[in-house]
């Protein structure tokens, strides 16, 4: 593959992934956000798959494939499950709707996707150490990843679904993951092991969490958690 | 010779906008029409239109001032002037020097502006509302223009719109990248808002509570109804052309030849038809943005016009 | 000592606890037959509109083997046990400073490791003691049933072999993997009841700590890049003891944006300011030995974590970077649980806020970095561990007891059960920093070492001080209103309290000398950089 296929392709993935995330503010419907979210480990998976394939490395495509099975499929269908159990008990015209749909987050959309455009801006400023210490075209992708973690942590803190926080938590994931390719072709195979299974587990934990909130609580908004302050 | 060519393409691209611009519309009219499977009105019918109302009797309100009345002659001079930089037909004008992206962007707002102090001197209800939701529309769009097309610039190093193009004509990868491809989205969204058309604005609706655009001109008669609708008609097709001639560069003459330039108003012609076919095919299936959304729709393509300026300052590997 | 022995040594405080979890999962509990009669009295105890304030009463059909559930909860005894033997044996042959390796580098041994295995180790010791009588009280009020003291075992023992394996482990990555485990697996240690608050404590608790944990593996990230970039073979670039050899090439701009997210991410597992919110929840809503092993050991273990890293951040960049951050963090985190302690009303967020407090003046201590700043930290964790472990199994009794966790609605505990509100009493006492318990010894030499170092470091020291002096007002006046006053003595037996007087007698003991730990403590202190 030609340097320069090579380049053009990286930046597509890398501008895809950073598009996904920014589409995650943007679209209301949790079914919505969890499709695009699906999207943007399928740009991740390619990302590590063009990685491997110009290094020569088959261990890596090898993890891009995992990388994307478990991104793109796994943990978008545990989301869909816990989606399916928040809709499973509605009324003929129930307003079920209301669960499955962010209605108002703490900051709103259009300045949500301005505080995004910010965001961009400080991952670019605070990118410029890592880039300059060595620059190929990978590492100069590296506010990319960066972007993509402080959007996750922005839908994290202003969202009010309880899955539209799972899916920030998601974000940030992805974008470290994408940040650890970008610059160093992925942390050895140990350890990518490891976090693989953590935030797998961790997905289980939140949709068995999510399940019981609904049960405690009637609703999945976090604003409701309320009961334990000082 | 060459300054002859230069010059009959800039006149050509003043009236393929200027003549051609009632036809486009009227083209979408009859797309439209027949998608929806009405026989429609014709593709001349804003011609027809426009020769009624020329012929009525010039009329203004009573406590109206210079800002109504100059407001549509204004409005087509901007156009004008624009069409006349911008490189629809041709890289390679005697102003081509002058075609900088940010006095484009410029005259494309003073239009916008003009109308709106129209809409205000009228001192009705309708004229000042259509007038405050038109600003609030232009505050997001004039900056998304202006970054998506310095988006573009980044690549080519200026901001001088032929040489944008020019470039682009050379190097058809640079489109491809994501800054592009961003750019894209961005200004296509703009463009529809700029103009007033669905899913921003209705073009043919009245309705207190949806009008824009129509707000602002409700006021206004015969011969300077046919002049604001000309001028209309003209943003959108010079704002059609800006966009086919920096995403679909191809066709445009880069040398002052005649076959050159007469081959670019074919392939111009049949690159706006298909646009604005497209065009009113989308607008078939798309409904309006409810009026206090239309800033998120706004805000996101101003985020993926900022997008595409920072992707191309490190994904193409300019610092 | 021959490589299979230290193998075996490094291997066995993290594979017991784990094996013994696989034991008790396998032995399920035997209720599955009438799992349809269960849920369907699960369901109408749910339909039935609880109280404010009451638990949610699963009414469980009870096997009638007595005997059979008394051996299961003391199985669980076999992992502390295992895991101080290690410790020790491990300290007799680090304490001269050669450290010992297995599988190639992936466990190591070294002062640090055994101080904190043996710290771990008592802390459980402690913490599953006191389960079987704490067990048997929830059975008795009908508030457990058998699928749920399954499940904690099952839970506590993985959670144990997780912070073993995080304390033995030289590869950074994996130290990592294990304390993202630990936040999983004690996910639903900490939502162990459907109620309202015990979900919203394991919501906070799962969300937080995972985020922070993630920072914190991109500052992993982070640095694993810059000993790349240093020439560093992927093999090795993330072993810590490479990395601190190596420490001088890593590029200071990456390694500096790396340590503040490690700091910040690590520091959120370990109560400190900004992703502290979790910890009063989480830690007043687990059950209480849970909540001892949290407050007592988990705390410290994310704290040794980042004191590793810290022997790598000031190898590169100097010592005032991480100094400044350090000092920073601890002493906001002091000021918001002092504050937050003048107006506590339970006491388990009353003891959940004084581990913050605690936590901040280890961290201080690491900011000041002197070798005995450093020794006072590390005695710090041990006393802080083994008071705060029967501080919290004390307060579990007392919540059995009498049923409320509010401070205001208990009273007259000395009138009540003598032994009980002795032992807590005491415990409190320790936190206090009263001699001759060991947290007096570590506080006077932090604050010693901090009056030691430049101006700036100085005055941080005695703004901290005007802060314990706050909690301390606050845990007083909260404490004695909770023992003293009049009351009816209550059939109490003291026999579960024994591992809490353990707990006390060694702290006590640890206070007045460090005997045979000394060696251990002043080579553990020179391990990570002092």
């Amino acid at each position: 593959m030609s340097t320069g296929l090579y380049t053009q392709l990286l930046d597509l993935a890398c501008g895809a992934f950073l598009l996904a995330a920014v589409i995650v503010l943007w679209v209301r419907e949790l079914t919505a956000i969890v499709r695009v979210f699906a999207l943007q480990g399928i740009s991740l998976a390619a990302l590590a798959v063009l990685l491997g394939g110009h290094e020569h490395r088959w261990d890596l495509v090898g993890v891009g494939v995992g990388i994307g099975l478990l991104r793109a499929g796994v943990l978008p269908h545990l989301m869909r499950r816990a989606l399916a159990v928040l809709t499973a008990d509605r009324q003929r015209y129930g307003t079920a709707a209301t669960e499955t749909r962010e209605t108002q987050p703490l900051i709103n959309v259009a300045a949500s996707l301005l505080t995004a455009a910010l965001l961009t801006l400080l991952a670019y400023a605070v990118a410029r150490p890592l880039t300059e210490l060595h620059p190929t075209p990978a590492t100069r992708a590296l506010p990319v990843g960066l972007a993509v973690v402080l959007i996750g942590f922005f839908v994290l803190v202003t969202r009010r679904r309880a899955l539209s926080q799972v899916v920030g938590f998601l974000l940030l994931d992805n974008g470290i993951t994408a940040t650890a390719f970008l610059a160093t072709s992925g942390v050895p195979l140990i350890v990518e092991l490891g976090v693989s299974f953590d935030v797998l587990l961790a997905v289980l934990v939140l949709q068995i969490l999510t399940t019981r909130m609904r049960e405690a609580f009637g609703t999945t908004d976090i604003d409701d958690l309320r009961e334990l302050h000082d | 010779m060459s300054t002859a060519v230069g010059y009959t393409a800039v006149a050509g691209q003043i009236v393929v906008v200027g003549a051609g611009a009632p036809l486009l519309t009227g083209w979408m009219r009859q797309v439209r029409a027949r998608l929806e499977g009405r026989a429609g009105a014709g593709v001349l019918q804003p011609w027809r239109d426009a020769r009624k109302l020329l012929r009525k009797e010039p009329i203004s309100p009573v406590g109206t001032g210079p800002a109504f009345r100059t407001a549509p002659a204004l409005l087509v001079a901007t156009t004008v002037v624009a069409a006349a930089l911008v490189p629809l037909l041709s890289t390679d004008t005697p102003v081509s020097g002058h075609a900088d992206l940010i006095v484009v962007v410029a005259l494309i707002a003073l239009g916008t502006l003009v109308l709106a102090l129209a809409g205000l001197d009228t001192g009705t209800a309708f004229g000042g509302m259509g007038a405050s939701r038109e600003m609030t529309v232009a505050a997001l769009v004039e900056p998304t223009i202006l970054l998506s097309v310095f988006a573009l610039s980044i690549p080519a190093g200026t901001t001088n719109i032929p040489a944008i193009v020019h470039g682009a004509v050379d190097e058809p990868a640079r489109l491809a990248s994501p800054a592009g491809l961003l750019a894209t989205a961005a200004l296509a969204v703009a463009v529809l808002a700029e103009t007033g058309r669905i899913p921003v604005d209705n073009p043919s609706t009245h309705l207190e509570l949806t009008m824009i655009h129509e707000a602002m001109v409700l006021e206004y008669a015969g011969p300077d109804l046919a002049l604001v609708e000309l001028g209309a008609q003209m943003r959108l097709t010079l704002l059609l052309g800006l966009l086919s001639s920096l995403f679909v560069p191809w066709g445009i003459a880069t040398s002052p030849s005649w076959a050159a330039l007469a081959v670019a108003l074919v392939l111009f012609a049949a690159k706006l038809t298909l646009l604005g076919a497209v065009l009113a095919a989308a607008e078939v299936f798309w409904a309006k943005v409810r009026l206090f959304r239309v800033p998120e729709l706004l805000a996101g393509s101003f985020l993926l016009a900022l997008l595409a300026v920072t992707a191309s300052y490190f994904l193409s590997g300019a610092s | 000592m021959s490589p299979t022995a230290s193998a075996l040594l490094l291997t066995a405080p993290a594979a017991v606890p784990l094996a013994v979890a696989g034991a008790y999962a396998l032995a399920a509990p035997r209720t599955r037959t009438s799992a349809a009669a269960f849920a369907a009295a699960l369901t109408e105890a749910r339909q039935r509109v609880p109280a404010p304030g009451s638990v949610l009463v699963e009414e469980a059909p009870e096997p009638t083997n007595v005997p059979q559930r008394h051996w299961r909860d003391w199985a669980g005894l076999v992992s502390p046990a295992v895991v101080l033997a290690c410790g020790s044996l491990l300290a007799r042959e680090v304490v001269d400073g050669r450290p010992r390796r297995a599988y190639s580098g992936l466990l190591r041994a070294d002062a640090l490791t055994a101080w904190m295995l043996l710290v771990v180790g008592a802390v459980a010791l402690i913490a599953c003691g006191s389960a079987p009588a704490y067990l048997r009280g929830e059975r008795d009020a009908v508030r457990a049933s058998e699928r749920t003291v399954w499940r904690y075992h099952v839970l506590v023992q993985a959670f144990l072999g997780a912070m073993c394996l995080a304390v033995v482990t030289a590869n950074l990555g994996v130290l990592w993997v294990a304390i993202e485990a630990t936040t999983i697996v004690t996910a639903f240690l900490v939502g162990h009841r459907r109620t309202r608050t015990s979900v919203e404590a394991a919501w906070k608790y799962v969300v937080i700590c995972s985020a922070g944990i993630a920072l914190a593996f991109l500052g992993t990230v982070l640095i694993y890049y810059a000993a790349r970039e240093a020439g560093i073979a992927e093999a090795w670039a993330l072993d810590w003891p490479t990395l601190v050899a190596h420490a001088g090439r890593l590029d200071p701009a990456v390694t500096r944006l790396g340590i503040t997210l490690i700091i910040l991410g690590f520091g959120a597992k370990a109560g400190l300011i900004p992703l502290h919110a979790w910890l009063p929840d989480a830690h007043s809503q687990a059950p209480a030995p849970v909540s001892a092993l949290m407050s007592g050991v988990l705390l410290s273990v994310a704290f040794a974590a980042i004191l590793r890293y810290r022997v790598i951040a000031n190898a590169a960049l100097g010592a005032g970077f991480t100094r400044v951050l350090l000092a920073g963090i601890a002493l906001l985190t002091l000021a918001l649980a002092a504050g937050l302690l003048l107006a506590q009303r339970d006491y388990k967020r009353m003891l959940a806020y004084s581990s913050m407090e605690h936590m901040s003046l280890i961290a201080l201590a690491a900011a000041i970095g002197s070798p005995l700043a450093l020794s006072a930290a590390l005695l710090h964790i041990a006393g802080h561990g083994l008071a705060k472990s029967v501080a919290f199994c004390a307060s579990g009794r007392i919540l059995q007891l009498t049923g409320t966790a509010r401070i205001g609605r208990v009273r007259g505990l000395i009138a009540q059960a003598p032994p009980l509100a002795g032992v807590f009493g005491l415990a409190v006492l320790a936190l206090m920093a009263f001699p001759p318990f060991s947290l007096f010894a570590s506080e006077l030499g932090i604050a010693r070492a901090g009056f030691a170092a430049g101006t700036g470091l100085s005055w941080v020291t005695a703004a901290a001080l005007l802060l314990v002096l706050v909690a301390f007002a606050a845990l007083t006046a909260r404490t004695a209103r909770m023992l003293l006053g009049p009351g009816t003595p209550v059939e109490e037996s003291p026999s579960g309290l024994w591992p809490l007087a353990l707990g006390l007698a060694a702290g006590a003991a640890l206070g007045v000398a460090t005997g045979p730990l000394t060696d251990l403590l002043h080579a553990a202190a020179r391990a990570i950089g002092g």
